[in-house]
């Protein structure tokens, strides 16, 4: 113990005689794991952090598989994600192996309290939603089965912690007031959990609303009658298993049950081929999967990317490690004498080893607590670049808590395990005749084989972090250089939706038509149009059809992307109208159905645009009508987002929409659109202050946050490459540094026999630029083979695309000459005179 | 051969301009072997770098045959060195990662020769050296009197007209000493030019004149009164 810390003490001692080093040391450590940190800190929250609930490790999803025919959640994920409100049902009450299981959808509704009204993230769910989650109130009361029975008989809320606390001050005397969601009054039963956001991973809802009030909630499903409709797949199942039953048994058990409501199901359908009820019936199945950590669509957006970015950290880190290891070696070579001299003393090894241990997990320590300062800056900076969320509702938290903590932790002694071997090699069979006899300690042969291996490392990690944010680069540029099909400049949009401030359906279009006459007049707009399929917005809006004529194979989806628009849409957007005619007000409701195709459209079924004038196309549903007529072929535009493939679209009028919902408006103004936002606010409140005008943003920032997550790796990554390269250089300086003055001598020898000073220069160059090739050798093709793993992430750019590999070698060799070119110039100014002067 | 003219050398530190090399006049002909000798400090090891033309900071006039070398530039100077100059020194200074043949092989290597050439000079000095059998050996695998061999080696491996020795036998016990200093007379013999810097007054006695220099004046010159008798072989 006193052997400890006496080494402690020296420790503490020897990074104080070298504050230069010591300061080097822990900012670079300090880089790498702080980067480490931020980007754990929501790695964390969005794939390893399990649902804040009683024993998580018991919550599971079922995920179906097989054919399937109706509409399906617009969040993500695929259908065998989501369940119908009867299968809920049906599968909560008949398994045998779940203790409870819930269901909730996400989505947003109009919340007005003390008359002030705004748009709020909601999730709707069932009524034994907190039981099954085993969670307790903050205030009043959650949720229960008897709060969720009859349709629309519901009218109770259960706010969010955050909610509460930012929106109602947390005052407890909340609990029995009402406040109004969509324009309806709704009392507020209690207050969720403080640590608790939902079930569905990284949403934070501020009310949770009973399923049975989705008609009220969620006034645009109301003709889909969600909770007796078998094809509409809107709700995220979560299940606890039962005390004593695997996932594996729930399945087995799970399988018949499913078999037969799927075979219930089925007698649904109409018209039934072999082929469908094959894949529909025969071929389902379905899996019990781990869910807790909560099921999120968008944490499988997130999943690769910050895969990658973790990966590109954990690069980093290494070279941060590989850079203190030769910064240590090159200090222990000055050490050298000191350490013989210990040996010498009758020093056993293990108290060496533990000496310079320690010294290491001072550094380490001391870089981790440098580096937790700098996380949460990162990681807010992460957070928003990764989620577009606006400043004060980011998803994902940036604080550093526990767990962070506690992996920096382990970071840092790992990381400081790994540099100090460099040393604790270098001391652990020294040379002590040698080492005393000399006047200055001088390198071994592996210390100097191992920095020119850590530059080696260090330049073929530049080389592929710089390739790949070469890439990511590349792919942001195409993303947002490409063609969207309309012209994004000068435009302005917004979401207003009437039902959420209480308009009832049939009043929903007028209100919509008044306030884009209201908006047409503000100064400076010059035509204002609105659509119910947001354009870039993440979502697409799918309804199936039939188009006359067409009879479509079995495995033809026969599901378009349909957008409701307005007059004046096409003009608004300057999406071109290839052939036909625009919408105008004389397409009412009463008026013959009408629809504009897109260009994929008309191509896919008529050839050209030209020959789709005049054709009947009709809503997929059991009539089998084709009774609306198409008027017009508009161009091709980018609409999901920026990478998604453009659909086959029909628009058609908004005012022959039968259940009329909320709208995104676009504003075509005249000049820089930032200058409007104010007039359309006041032209908005004096049109009705309760209408809420939700995302104003120019059609440029929406582009730009569609391309969020490539301009997110594109950034992350670029940094990344900065700091690796500036690792490198100080890297590879510090080792041509050491290795010039060690050569000096030989310098001054070979100046003495005759070499001129250029060739000492290519001396020194020569050794580096070996180690630059085959650095850069390896490189290549490691980064090539990397690139494939995240191909998903690319756009319009290969894994090989030979500009940025070479842009990236161009870099590193333009880094590698910078760093080369003091000690080159250094040797150069060697004199003989002086160096041989050892005698 | 060699001929300086008030030669004279001077180290400013601070404000203080120490002379190491005081109005040195002196002459050196052709197969002659010079013996500088001094106290520690006495400016021998200056007058061998201002000889060597390692050094560029003297003042005065040195003639280098018919070359007026004070009136050449460092690239000439350097050059000129290349050419005529050959250097032995105290601690060999072999390269570590050199073998001796490689280590040989260094000078020419600095000489634009073709490979060939290059291999045959190398392979007639380790001949004439007798040192054949040690060619592919690194320094740390010879003794000090063999580092030595191999460094005199690579200092006459281009046949230079003069050859410069700063206490060549300064590391080495007496038996290896007197090898090496037999190796210079014979050497000498042969026609090169050769001047030594040594502490030792047997070592002296292996040329034929003898310089004295005292706080960088020259303050003897005169020829070897005793020469040390040829060892028989």
């Amino acid at each position: 113990m006193f052997s400890m810390l006496q080494d402690l003490r020296y420790a503490l001692r020897q990074l104080r005689k070298s504050p230069g080093f010591t300061v080097t040391v822990v900012l670079t450590l300090a880089l790498g794991i702080g980067a480490n940190a931020a980007i754990f800190t929501m790695f964390d929250q969005v794939l390893l952090r399990m649902l804040p609930v009683e024993k998580p490790k018991e919550l599971v999803r079922p995920h179906w598989h097989g054919s399937f025919s109706g509409s399906m959640s617009a969040f993500g994920g695929d259908e065998g994600d989501y369940y119908s409100y009867p299968m809920y049902k049906d599968l909560r009450d008949k398994n045998q192996v779940f203790s409870g299981m819930l269901a909730a959808d996400r989505t947003g509704v109009g919340v007005t309290w003390h008359n002030q009204a705004e748009s709020k993230d909601a999730e709707m769910v069932s009524g034994n939603y907190f039981q099954v989650l085993g969670l307790r109130p903050v205030v009043g009361r959650l949720l229960t089965p008897q709060d969720d029975t009859q349709k629309n008989a519901n009218s109770v809320v259960v706010l969010s912690y955050d909610y509460w606390k930012t929106r109602f001050g947390g005052a407890h005397d909340v609990v029995g007031q009402n406040l109004l969601i969509n324009g309806h009054p709704f009392q507020i039963l209690g207050v969720a959990p403080q640590n608790f956001s939902s079930a569905i991973g990284g949403y934070r809802p501020g009310v949770f609303i009973p399923i049975s009030m989705v008609e009220i909630a969620m006034p645009w499903m109301a003709p889909r009658n969600n909770l007796e409709n078998h094809q509409s797949l809107w709700l995220t199942v979560v299940a606890r298993l039962k005390p004593g039953v695997s996932a594996k048994q729930a399945e087995a058990s799970l399988g018949p049950l499913w078999h037969s409501l799927r075979a219930q199901e089925l007698t649904l359908y109409k018209t039934v081929t072999p082929r469908f009820r094959e894949r529909f019936l025969d071929k389902t199945y379905i899996n019990v999967l781990d869910d807790s950590t909560g099921f999120s669509p968008g944490r499988v957006d997130l999943k690769t990317p910050l895969i990658i970015l973790f990966s590109m950290a954990g690069l980093l880190v290494a070279m941060c490690a590989i850079n203190v290891a030769t910064l240590l070696l090159l200090r222990a070579s000055a050490r050298a004498r000191e350490m013989s001299m210990r040996y010498a003393l009758g020093a056993r090894r293990s108290r060496i080893v533990a000496q310079l241990m320690l010294e290491g997990a001072l550094l380490g320590l001391a870089g981790a607590a440098a580096g937790l300062a700098l996380a949460p800056v990162v990681a807010n900076a992460l957070v928003r670049l990764m989620t577009n969320a606006d400043p004060g509702s980011e998803p994902y938290s940036a604080s550093i808590d526990m767990r962070v903590l506690g992996f920096t932790l382990l970071l840092s002694v790992v990381v400081s395990l790994l540099f100090s071997l460099a040393p604790v090699f270098h001391f652990l069979r020294p040379d002590l005749a040698q080492t005393l006899r000399q006047n200055a300690g001088t390198a071994s042969k592996t210390s100097q084989r191992f920095r020119k291996l850590a530059v080696g490392v260090q330049i073929a990690l530049s080389v592929m972090l710089l390739g790949g944010a070469g890439l990511f680069v590349r792919t942001l540029d195409n993303l947002r250089d490409q063609p969207v099909g309309f012209d994004t400049k000068n435009l302005v949009t917004f979401s207003l939706d009437p039902t959420a401030s209480g308009y009832s359906e049939e009043r929903t279009p007028q209100v919509v038509k008044s306030a884009l006459d209201a908006l047409a007049r503000v100064p400076g707009v010059a035509i204002a149009a609105a659509t119910t399929d947001p354009m870039l917005s993440g979502d697409s809006e799918f309804s199936g059809f039939i188009v006359q004529g067409h009879k479509p194979t079995e495995e033809e989806s026969m599901s378009f992307e349909d957008a409701n628009v307005t007059p004046g849409y096409f003009a608004a957007l300057k999406q071109p109208l290839l052939v036909g005619r625009e919408f105008t007000p004389a397409d009412a409701k009463s008026a013959p159905l009408v629809a504009v195709v897109n260009l994929t459209f008309a191509k896919r079924f008529y050839g050209s645009a030209q020959n789709a004038i005049g054709r009947q196309i009709g809503e997929h549903d059991d009539s089998a009508k084709t009774d609306i007529t198409i008027v017009g072929v508009a161009g091709d535009t980018k609409h999901e987002d920026l990478r998604t493939e453009i659909h086959a679209t029909v628009f058609r009028p908004f005012a022959q929409l039968l259940h009329p919902v909320g709208v995104q408006v676009y504003l075509r103004t005249a000049q820089a659109p930032e200058t409007a936002e104010r007039s359309i606010r006041q032209a908005m409140h004096q049109l009705d202050p309760t209408l809420v005008v939700d995302g104003l943003r120019t059609m440029e920032e929406q582009v730009t946050r569609s391309a969020s997550d490539a301009r997110a790796l594109a950034t992350l990554a670029i940094g990344f490459s900065i700091l690796a390269m500036l690792l490198a250089a100080v890297g590879l300086y510090g080792v041509l540094a050491y290795s010039t003055e060690q050569r000096t001598r030989e310098i001054g020898v070979r100046l003495a026999l005759g070499a001129q000073r250029s060739s000492v220069v290519g001396l020194v160059l020569r050794e580096m630029l070996i180690i630059a090739c085959v650095a850069v050798l390896v490189a290549v093709p490691s980064t090539i083979a990397l690139a494939r793993l995240f191909r998903s992430q690319l756009f319009g750019v290969t894994t090989y695309d030979p500009i940025t590999l070479a842009a990236a070698i161009g870099l590193t060799a333009v880094m590698v000459m910078l760093a080369a070119a003091l000690p080159a110039r250094r040797a150069a100014a060697v004199e003989p005179m002086r160096a041989l002067r050892t005698e | 051969m060699i001929e300086l003219k008030n030669v004279e050398r001077s180290y400013k530190t601070g404000h203080t301009e120490t002379w190491v090399l005081r109005r040195i006049g002196l002459t050196i002909r052709e197969g002659e072997f010079v013996t500088v000798m001094g106290p520690s400090g006495a400016g021998k090891s200056s007058l061998l770098n201002v000889l060597a033309l390692l050094d560029d900071s003297w003042l005065g006039e040195y003639w280098f045959g018919e070359t007026p070398v004070h009136s050449l530039n460092r690239k000439q100077r350097a050059d000129l060195a290349r050419q005529r100059i050959g250097m032995v020194f105290q601690s060999y200074h072999l390269l570590d990662d050199l073998t001796v043949a490689e280590n040989i092989d260094l000078p020419l290597s600095y000489k634009n020769l073709p490979a060939k050439t290059r291999q045959g000079m190398v392979a007639d000095i380790l001949d004439r050296f007798q040192i054949v059998a040690k060619k592919d050996l690194f320094p740390n695998q010879l003794s000090g009197g063999q580092q030595q061999l191999v460094g005199i080696a690579r200092a006459v491996v281009h046949a230079p007209a003069l050859l410069l020795a700063d206490e060549p036998t300064g590391n080495l016990h007496s038996t290896q000493a007197r090898e090496i200093m037999e190796l210079f007379r014979e050497l000498n013999r042969q026609g090169t030019t050769i001047v030594q810097v040594t502490h030792s007054d047997e070592n002296s006695r292996y040329g034929k004149r003898i310089l004295e220099l005292h706080d960088g004046w020259l303050t003897r010159d005169e020829a070897v009164d005793a020469p040390v008798a040829t060892e028989a072989k």
